[in-house]
């Protein structure tokens, strides 16, 4: 019977170690309830502490923008912060600027509710939902991009043209966790019980891979949203639209709102680019809403048409055709000029210069940079 | 080489749901230094050269960043398209933050296909790494010698 004796006290000391641990645990991790005040104090959430601010806030349903599921990658889910809980993390410094660090904003997925504190966000977030939605129809209006309509299944959604909405792709295959990505609507505003969007395929992209292969009509999806600060603003000003790919997506919901709100005749120019025919969609579409809307110009150019695309529109990069436009066909006397872009950092960078160099002032330039 | 504490921390940073959902390793069951070693020897072995191909990558995924998001012809024969997705991503070593930048190369005379991104250049470039095998975005050297004509 010796030989049992070493194991036996092994594993009893081994027994009150892990007791201990648990026991010390739940004592310095047991941070109780917690209050949130939001905004001075326009709403008050009492949560169980311990979890990130981004997790907590969305299991009491109030959803910061995130593309990465609090992995931490995203950088989208900045709040600031009122309470001191202490510096920055190494995980939160790449994605914030000096003026943000010294202004407490913080990500939300990488700190802890551990006490009392107290935060600021924009009010539009007390307004996105969790929509248990169904896939109505995936239609391919081109060899990489899909454009699919939800149903949100006795749901309403209330939003602005050109905002977006967070798709919750569910694991499949290696993939083992769910993750979020963002994308414009591209449906008009008055229709509250349907959500479309523009899904271009990346290779190897999580959501662009499942939604292009895996996702099927009829099948259940949450989507969150509305998010984002992209929208027109009223007035008369001259609205120079620049997108290419899937970014239509928050054009096509604009100029539908438009012509659906009475906001006939506003001038809009719209330059959409794309490399051949190929790449090119809603032609049919925006040429219709040329004839409805008298102020709309739909000005489609190819960087690369291809032998028998028979094109005989504008060529070359879409910024070299707006510079074009802006110093031979569009008049700026007596008028302003806003541009809105949609599309990646790069583009959106290469639009800014043109239109910059022609006059049009940043503080008229609006855009969601999605990277 | 030696599995060292170094490349345990990162190779325990390449599973799924810690930097990417997917991670990078794939379904290679090898540890990371017998991976980095294997694909040092098949790249003596294609007579390629690990500062040649981070070269020839850096040059595509600039030049496609000129198709502002569309893919454009480079040097005639490839189609390249660079584009970029919201936030960045760690290096599993903990040395360095990309842009997640996807780049696609697509040669026009065969239609083959080769993508990566700004941190797949930089896992090659410092480390020697290109991914586990069955990983989507896995340097396949095979790949790379014959889409980039090297």
């Amino acid at each position: 019977m010796s030989y049992l004796i070493a194991p036996l006290a092994i594993g009893a000391i081994s027994g009150v170690m892990a007791a201990l641990i648990a026991i010390v645990d739940l004592i310095t991790n047991n941070y109780g309830e917690v209050n949130i005040a939001i905004n001075g104090g326009k709403k008050n959430l009492a949560v169980k502490g311990g979890s990130p601010l981004l997790l907590t806030l969305s299991s009491e349903k109030l959803f910061l923008p995130s593309a990465c599921g609090g992995r931490g990658s995203c950088g989208a889910c900045k709040c600031k912060v009122l309470t001191d809980i202490g510096p920055h993390l190494p995980t939160e410094t790449p994605y914030l600027t000096p003026e943000e660090q010294k202004d407490n904003v913080r990500l939300a997925c990488q700190i802890k509710v551990k006490a009392d504190i107290g935060i600021d966000i924009p009010e539009d977030l007390f307004n996105v939902k969790q929509f248990h939605a169904t896939v109505l129809s995936i239609k391919d209006v081109t060899y990489d991009i899909k454009e699919v309509l939800y149903d949100l299944n006795g749901e309403t959604v209330e939003f602005e043209s050109g905002k977006y909405v967070q798709l919750v792709i569910p694991p499949y295959d290696k993939i083992k966790g769910s993750t979020q990505r963002a994308y414009s609507m591209s449906s008009r505003p008055s229709n509250k019980t349907q959500i479309e969007v523009l899904v271009r395929l990346v290779p190897g992209g999580i959501a662009t891979t499942y939604v292009h292969e895996h996702l099927k009509v009829g099948e259940k999806m949450d989507l969150i949203g509305p998010f984002g600060e992209f929208k027109r603003t009223p007035g008369h000003s001259v609205m120079l639209c620049i997108a290419g790919g899937s970014g239509m997506a928050p054009f096509k919901s604009m100029l539908y709102d438009m012509l659906e709100t009475g906001e006939k005749d506003r001038e809009v120019w719209y330059f959409f680019g794309a490399r051949s025919t190929r790449d090119m969609f809603y032609l049919e579409d925006m040429r219709d809403l040329e004839t409805k809307l008298p102020n709309f110009h739909f000005v489609p150019a190819l960087s690369e048409p291809e032998e028998g695309d028979g094109w005989d529109g504008p060529t070359g990069l879409i910024t070299d055709v707006l510079d074009t436009y802006l110093k031979q066909h569009i008049s700026a006397e007596g008028k302003t000029l806003e541009g809105y872009l949609c599309g990646s950092p790069g583009m959106i960078d290469a639009c800014n210069r043109v239109m910059n160099e022609n006059g049009i002032t940043q503080d008229n330039i609006y855009y969601d940079k999605f990277a | 080489m030696k599995m060292t504490p170094e490349l345990t921390a990162a190779q325990a940073n390449m599973a799924p749901g810690i930097i990417t959902a997917e991670g990078f390793l794939g379904n290679d069951t090898r540890n990371l230094s017998t991976i980095i070693d294997e694909d040092a020897q098949i790249m003596s072995r294609l007579h390629l050269n690990r500062d040649t191909i981070v070269e020839k990558l850096r040059h595509f995924m600039e030049e496609g960043r000129k198709g502002l998001g569309e893919p454009v012809t480079v040097d005639t024969e490839w189609l390249v398209k660079t584009d970029e997705a919201r936030g960045r991503l760690t290096c599993p070593w903990e040395d360095n933050i990309s842009r997640k930048t996807n780049v696609t190369i697509e040669r026009k005379d065969t239609g083959e296909k080769l993508f990566y991104t700004d941190l797949s250049i930089h896992l090659l470039e410092a480390h020697g790494f290109l991914e586990g095998r069955g990983s989507s975005f896995r340097l396949n050297l095979e790949s790379v010698k014959h889409v980039l004509k090297m």
